[in-house]
């Protein structure tokens, strides 16, 4: 039966080629639309995880709930030394936030201002590659702040502007900090309301040593971030509380589940579209062969032996396309990971949920490829059931007189 | 060798258009007859003949071959009858296009699990009988009618079933292939005792055949 398959495949040429088309265009759309939609939602993660959140935060019990200096980590050492026995981490760091209200010689706003270890924040965000103009200096006061935010203040670089807060232990802190730098990253309300400071010059003023409003940690497999994130849990005690990106960035989770639902519902109707047609185109090829069937009949084929023809049939073709389109459509979705797709101003759009830049690349993934091509083959071959009980419906001699 | 018994097929029975095809059919053919159901366009010939190949269902009655009932087995019972002891030849020749000569001829062979080179021997021997031998490796599309009619004929014959039912055989062919095919249709009914049952009113196979069995309007005559 399957060397008569390839036989009918190889005769019948213009058949067979429709059908491995058909086949073949659908698997390999359907691998590129899918490494895009995934590929564009890892790149909104990325960005977002990238810029300043990290994957994993840590912080003392209350302080998201009630926030203030008395729910601040006040011995970052303790905590850093059990992050060092931990594996898979890729780096951390502390930072320490407070809130004021600062005056440039025109106008006044109510920043946050964060201390920061510029030297490990590099490992961290992209805080240093957002800096729009300045340069870091870690040994003076220099404040860097959001764009926005200087745009708002009227101050441009190498400007005075003038600080005041609050010290962690409550007490008076004010200062006049000179503008080294702006940054961007595209969050609008960071970018709006941010300021940086080296974390020595703030610690001085706000009497913040070895203390901090959280830690940030950066992992290097994201798959593993959870199993991380509750092996942190276990070994800092049950003062403190962990974080991971999904807890810190809902909004963001949602969006993704949401564009996620709409992706896979214009999947879903891509998919009966595509079931349609080859179970209608492969129900008239079918249709026009009842006659040969009947003949094989006749001859003494068994109804089985007639399915197995057209399951071998369906299965060489169906799979020699499945394997071209993986080829094609993996190697697409790979060049496209690599050598993203650049769409002017789509940062703009989504500078909201952190996208950084305006390139969408796709996201090249074995499993993925393997359950789209699953689905198309698993189609193909659903679409062969009826064609099948409808040959079946027919005596040897109904089969031969079919027209 | 095969028995009918009281066979009577409806078309559409109950319908208005209702067609009382055969009507109360007696019949035995023996072993080793050359035989022929004549009658006028539209008498039940090839409806008697689907019905003896256990092609078609009839309507009531029965069909024995050897004793054993036909007529009312399931769809694979038949087709494993058809395929072991019948041979079918067809009007239309029916080969199977994408097949060479060689693998048409020994395609029932290979249904019943002979081996190659029993397959190989008796392909060649049955190919020379019906003068096909250098047409082996041809395609069914590039014989003329005569030639593909000879390989339905070898297809039939080559598995040695009981019996061969031969629907119309001549009414593609001129006079001249139609008379040659009916010379080795008695030749191969002579030498290799097959029993040969046609269904046609075509004056060569009428005259070849030692048994006449007419119809008319459904009935025998």
């Amino acid at each position: 039966m399957f060397k008569l398959a390839i036989k009918n495949i190889f005769y019948y040429k213009g058949r067979s080629i429709t059908t491995f088309l058909l086949t073949f265009f659908s698997a390999t759309l359907f691998i590129i639309f899918v490494s895009f939609m995934h590929g564009s939602h890892k790149t909104m993660l990325h960005n977002a995880l990238k810029v300043y959140t990290g994957t994993i935060q840590i912080y003392q019990k209350d302080y998201r709930d009630e926030g203030g200096y008395d729910y601040l980590i006040f011995d970052n050492q303790k905590v850093f030394n059990s992050l060092e026995k931990i594996k898979g981490i890729k780096s951390y760091t502390s930072r320490v936030e407070t809130f004021g209200i600062a005056s440039s010689k025109n106008n006044s706003s109510a920043i946050m201002l964060t201390g920061v270890d510029f030297k490990k924040e590099a490992k961290i965000s992209e805080l240093k590659n957002a800096l729009k103009t300045g340069k870091y200096n870690t040994k003076s006061n220099c404040l860097y702040m959001g764009e926005d935010l200087a745009k708002k203040l009227n101050i441009s670089l190498d400007h005075e502007l003038s600080f005041v807060g609050s010290a962690i232990d409550y007490s008076f802190a004010a200062d006049i900090f000179k503008l080294c730098g702006t940054f961007k990253t595209g969050m609008y309300e960071f970018d709006n309301s941010s300021a940086f400071l080296n974390r020595e010059y703030f610690d001085g003023l706000f009497y913040s040593q070895n203390a901090s409003s959280y830690i940030v940690i950066n992992v290097n497999d994201l798959d593993k971030n959870n199993y991380i994130a509750s092996q942190i849990s276990k070994s800092i005690g049950k003062d403190l509380k962990v974080y991971t990106w999904q807890d810190l960035m809902k909004s963001m989770v949602e969006l993704v589940k949401v564009d996620s639902i709409f992706g896979y519902i214009s999947m879903a109707l891509f998919f009966m579209v595509i079931f349609f047609v080859i179970l209608i185109y492969g129900f008239i090829n079918i249709s026009s062969r009842v006659k040969e069937f009947g003949v094989l009949k006749s001859i003494g084929l068994r109804d089985i032996d007639i399915d197995k023809i057209l399951i071998y049939e369906i299965l060489i073709l169906t799979l020699s396309a499945i394997v071209i389109a993986i080829c094609l459509g993996g190697s697409i979705a790979y060049y496209f990971e690599i050598n993203p797709i650049v769409i002017e101003g789509i940062s703009d759009m989504y500078k909201d949920y952190g996208i950084i830049s305006d390139t969408v690349p796709t996201d090249f993934d074995i499993f993925t490829i393997f359950w789209n091509v699953s689905l198309i083959f698993s189609l193909n071959i659903l679409s062969l059931i009826y064609p099948i009980y409808y040959v079946r419906t027919f005596t040897p001699v109904e089969a031969m007189r079919h027209v | 060798m095969i028995k009918l018994k009281d066979v009577q097929k409806y078309f559409y029975k109950g319908e208005e258009r209702e067609v009382h095809a055969l009507k109360n059919i007696n019949l035995e053919i023996e072993k080793g007859e050359f035989s022929v159901l004549t009658g006028a366009s539209g008498c039940g010939k090839t409806t008697l003949l689907n019905a003896i190949g256990v092609l078609d269902q009839i309507s009531s009655g029965s069909i024995e071959l050897e004793g054993k009932e036909i007529a009312h087995l399931n769809s694979d019972e038949k087709t494993k009858i058809r395929l072991n002891d019948m041979g079918f030849v067809f009007q239309a020749y029916n080969l199977v296009p994408v097949l060479n000569v060689r693998d048409n001829i020994a395609f029932i062979m290979r249904l019943q699990g002979y081996s190659e080179d029993r397959i190989k021997t008796r392909v060649l021997e049955i190919a020379q009988l019906l003068e096909i031998d250098n047409k082996l490796d041809s395609l069914p599309s590039l014989l003329s009618g005569g030639q593909q009619q000879r390989v339905a004929v070898a297809r039939a014959v080559a598995s040695k079933p009981k019996i061969i039912l031969a629907d119309e055989p001549t009414a593609n062919l001129d006079s001249k292939n139609s008379q040659s095919l009916m010379d080795m249709m008695k030749e191969l009914n002579e030498k290799e005792g097959v029993t040969i049952l046609f269904a046609s009113h075509d004056e060569y196979v009428v005259k070849s055949v030692n048994r006449i069995i007419k119809l008319d309007d459904g009935a025998l005559v």
